[in-house]
């Protein structure tokens, strides 16, 4: 363990030192983690049972970092997606030759890292904050190495989120502490904290967890701050980064007493991020954008299976929660895989196109066909499409609220079967959106010439990186029984219980009920003999193809006559349009005959609903606060003088 | 027991897809009755189109990449796949990890998925319009669909194995739920039947329409390819909703079940071409509408397994 993490160290010093030479670090500040999450890969895959320990004396306090079952799962995920977003940084960071250090990158991406790695293996108190604290504090550099107008706004909103979430959780950890009377996490368990205690550490500890990971209406900051970071950070940062907070949710409620309520409260929170974050996808424009409001919905697929884990726990049913954690853990490994996967995609898009706005591409597909097929197996993966891991894990969640159902009062019954019609619904919306993001950007006509002319394959470390995680994604889909059988593992450490969770080929969930995708995928491949001899026993035409434009009813077609992103998802804002109100500009220009400009722009209406007032409210505050402080030196002079003669009556009478 | 399954599946795949034109011949012909035409000479019709198509030359829009090319292909494999699965012939537990019912769903998703790429891949305005609507039709019927066939499964104590759905629906414990029962399945049989496009949600035969209206750059033997996959999709929309809600008379002889089954089949496309001949086409925003009230209908029947279980 303690070699991976001063590997990444070692890598974030010598590309700090290679700052003057921008090829050298690039290779040198992303060569260096690519071969220590390549070892990290295998190393807390082999530590994915049993515990092992590490402390480091520093001269005030030592560290001590403990790698339980959980923490080598999570640290898995991150040196997995670290992997292939390391050997695409390599190639990536000439988009950044010019304007920025590459060393100075590599460095804080390395520390990114390994904080990162940190924060899921810390065992105290302090030490954990600490490292939390600094992973926010690296990403917020790494976004910066974008700069424009528009990133400093979002890391501004980046930071005071996560600074108000870390708060919680700060005020949490020392309330448990003082509970436990120690600040080391093994003193927690069974600390013996009242119900009402529990009930505001849970609160504390949810919404601050919640605020990394993007929950709704703690979501705001995530589509603002993660498209705005290199692609290769930005997939670190959706893919891993709130995993973390994942991470931190579990394990803070591994130590309370959990209360029914509370499971259900994560699934209603789960259901409403992943809806709202499948609806305000589908109509961003912005690739990356769009990528990131996937990752709140995705975070909210993973809190319904966390959701029906921690309501087996407090219900004191362990199957049913190993079955509700099986689905969520198997969520994180494969929403970490493919969505890392569709921003190495996004980026090496944008690595050749310059642009993230999707409108005026297309076509890229036949420029860029590598690119093209691994956003394409990512998007299936995310749409949760058979045989690929998405499936797998939400096929899981659908087992476990079906189990959850049928176990539970009148309420709870229809709580989980409401999650099941929203988890479905999601699935629904997905897939309309990944249809929509890779039929515009890959295929068609281009709608702008002039990028499509330059556009071509990215380099091949870039398309190695991504098809590292194309690899994982069919890997966990096909090996689903094996991974279920690792994660089972994982689980039975978090609920003390698991069951067996494959059958041969198949996965098998609780009730019994199983599911394999290498059959489902060998049915596929034969059936799929059946329209080919169906060419060979109808002797088909045998003359080549005729190529032609697309028809336009006779008239002479256009590539702007194709359909674009925004009327793709149009009638779907129609009908949705109390949960966007969309903004519409309507522009013309000279005279009759000008050009006329149209553009609309959905909103997230929750800014509106929840922050502004909150905003509004703090600056009524300070303006309200600012009487006192309104430059004239007199009054200054008073408050010194008054001071003064309240500390001279509390020396004489206090 | 395990090769029989195997034997019994791909007999039952390939004599459905060797029937499935002629299925579509006679509903043709039905939908000409009812709507006073003459309609096609004789049920062969469909037979004798597709196997012209095969033999067109084609053509293809210059910006398709390999998506349109494959997918006829694709899709035609994806709804043999569920036909194939479901667990008319055989109902062993050979294969029971195939047949699982949100596998199918997401299975239906996977098709709609390449559909939908495959329509914009063309480059065709109507063809992405079509598939932006087919998006938006799923996405009213994903609901109901998920919501009544969970109530089933459960009442079949959870489990979501189309063959214990079929066993428990076929035992004489379904008479104790029978309104739970009769709910979930008129909800879901509605979204059955928009499912398969026809009036009033959508014309499938129409061009610029929300079925066919993809097909508009395909021809030759991919459009010939396509269209089989679209008359397999209703088969196999359909076929779910038998197997889930109308499993009797069971029968032990796997061949005698096939032919109930086509029966039963013909009898939907019966009611079906009913509906249609006399309804109008409905914009899509009233589907929604319409929608609405299944899902409240998918509801009602959520609500009775709920009090029916507490009482």
């Amino acid at each position: 363990m303690s070699v991976i993490y001063l590997m990444f160290i070692a890598g974030a010093a010598a590309s700090l030192l290679l700052y003057k030479f921008q090829k050298a670090a690039a290779y040198i500040g992303f060569g260096i983690p690519a071969a220590a999450s390549l070892y990290g890969i295998w190393f807390f895959f082999m530590n994915l049972t049993g515990t092992s320990e590490l402390v480091v004396q520093f001269p005030v306090m030592a560290a001590k970092f403990t790698l339980d079952p959980l923490g080598a799962f999570f640290s898995l995920v991150i040196s997995l997606v670290g992997f292939a977003a390391s050997i695409y940084g390599i190639h990536y960071a000439e988009e950044y030759r010019e304007s920025v250090s590459i060393g100075a990158m590599g460095f804080f991406f390395n520390l990114f890292m390994v904080f990162m790695l940190m924060v899921v293996s810390a065992s105290h108190v302090f030490w954990f904050m600490v490292f939390w604290e600094l992973m926010t504090l690296t990403s917020f550099f790494l976004i910066h190495f974008n700069d424009s107008e528009k990133t400093a706004k979002a890391t501004i909103l980046y930071m005071v989120i996560a600074h108000v979430g870390g708060a919680a959780i700060l005020a949490g950890m020392l309330l448990m502490s003082s509970a436990a009377g120690s600040f080391y996490f093994q003193d927690f368990k069974g600390a013996g904290v009242g119900p009402v205690m529990a009930t505001v550490l849970f609160l504390l500890f949810f919404f601050g967890f919640g605020s990394k990971a993007g929950v709704f209406p703690i979501h705001v900051w995530l589509p603002e701050a993660h498209p705005a970071a290199p692609s290769h950070v930005s997939a670190l940062m959706s893919a891993v980064m709130i995993k973390t907070a994942i991470y931190g949710i579990i394990r803070t409620c591994m130590w309370l007493p959990l209360n029914e309520w509370w499971g259900i409260m994560i699934i209603v929170f789960g259901a409403l991020s992943a809806l709202l974050g499948v609806l305000y996808a589908l109509t961003q424009h912005d690739t990356k954008a769009l990528l990131a409001y996937h990752s709140v919905e995705n975070i909210g697929i993973i809190l319904l299976g966390c959701g029906v884990g921690f309501y087996g726990m407090a219900t004191g049913n362990a199957i049913l929660a190993a079955a509700g954690f099986i689905g969520g853990l198997y969520h994180v490994i494969n929403h970490a895989t493919f969505k890392g996967l569709l921003f190495l995609g996004a980026g090496s898009v944008i690595f050749r196109t310059h642009t993230k706005d999707m409108e005026i591409l297309g076509g890229l597909g036949r420029k860029m066909p590598l690119t093209a097929f691994a956003f394409l197996i990512g998007a299936m993966a995310i749409s949760a499409l058979p045989p690929l891991n998405g499936f797998v894990s939400e096929w899981f969640t659908y087992q476990s609220l079906i189990q959850a159902a049928l176990g539970s009062g009148v309420a709870g019954t229809i709580i989980f079967t409401m999650a099941i019609v929203a988890l479905a619904l999601t699935g629904v919306l997905a897939v309309m959106c990944f249809v929509k993001v890779y039929s515009v950007i890959f295929t068609g006509t281009p709608r702008d010439e002039k990028i499509w002319e330059h556009a071509k394959e990215s380099p091949a470390l870039m398309v190695a990186g991504m098809f590292v995680l194309v690899a994982a994604c069919v890997a966990l889909g096909l090996g689903a029984p094996y991974a279920a059988t690792k994660i089972i593992g994982v689980v039975t450490y978090i609920t003390g219980t698991g069951f067996n969770a494959a059958a041969g080929i198949s996965v098998k969930a609780v009730s019994g009920s199983v599911v394999s995708p290498v059959l489902i995928s060998i049915i596929f491949v034969s059936m799929l003999f059946v329209p080919i001899i169906f060419t060979l026993v109808f002797k088909d035409s045998t003359s080549t193809m005729r190529k032609t434009k697309p028809w336009a009813c006779g008239a002479k077609y256009s590539s702007r006559m194709q359909i674009t992103a925004s009327p793709f998802t149009g009638f779907l804002r129609q009908t949705m349009n109390w949960l966007y109100r969309s903004e519409v500009h309507f522009e013309e220009t000279n005279g009759y005959f000008g050009k006329v400009k149209y553009s609309s722009h959905a909103k997230d209406i929750w800014w509106d609903i929840i922050y502004v007032p909150i905003i509004k409210g703090f600056s009524g505050l300070s303006q309200m606060l600012s009487v006192i402080q309104n430059g004239r030196m007199q009054i200054y002079a008073s408050y010194v003088l008054i001071m003064l003669a309240v500390f001279i009556t509390l020396a004489i009478f206090g | 027991m395990k090769s029989s399954d195997i034997l019994y599946l791909i007999i039952q795949v390939i004599a459905i897809i060797l029937i499935s034109p002629l299925l579509d011949g006679v509903k043709r012909i039905m939908l000409a009755k009812f709507q006073s035409r003459r309609g096609p000479a004789d049920v062969f019709q469909t037979y004798r189109d597709i196997i012209k198509l095969f033999k067109r030359s084609e053509t293809m829009p210059d910006c398709g990449t390999w998506v349109f090319r494959t997918a006829p292909y694709l899709m035609f494999a994806i709804m043999a796949t569920v036909i194939a699965v479901l667990p008319i012939m055989h109902s062993g537990s050979a294969l029971s990890a195939a047949a699982d019912l949100f596998l199918i769903v997401y299975l239906f998703a996977l098709m709609r998925f390449i559909f939908g790429v495959a329509s914009v891949d063309s480059g065709n305005p109507f063809a992405g319009i079509g598939g932006s609507r087919e998006q938006m039709v799923a996405l009213f019927v994903e609901p109901t669909i998920i919501l009544s066939s969970v109530v089933v499964v459960f009442l079949a104590g959870g489990l979501t194995n189309l063959v214990e759905i079929k066993n428990f629906v076929s035992s004489p414990q379904i008479l104790k739920v029978l309104p739970v029962f009769i709910f979930s399945g008129v909800a879901f049989l509605f979204a059955t039947y928009v499912e398969t496009g026809k009036k009033p949600f959508d014309v499938a035969e129409a061009e610029q329409e929300i079925q066919e209206g993809l097909l508009a750059e395909y021809a030759g033997k991919r459009l010939a390819l396509a269209h089989g996959a679209l008359i397999l999709k209703q088969i196999a929309i359909v076929g779910l909703f038998i197997t889930i809600y109308i499993p009797w008379p069971v029968v032990g002889n796997p061949f005698v079940s096939l032919v109930l089954f086509l029966i039963k089949l013909l009898v939907f496309y019966y009611f079906a071409s009913f509906v249609e001949g006399v309804s109008t086409r409905l914009r899509i925003g009233d589907t929604r509408l319409a929608a609405s009230g299944a899902f409240a209908l998918a509801f009602i029947s959520l609500i009775l397994f709920v009090i029916g279980r507490v009482g």
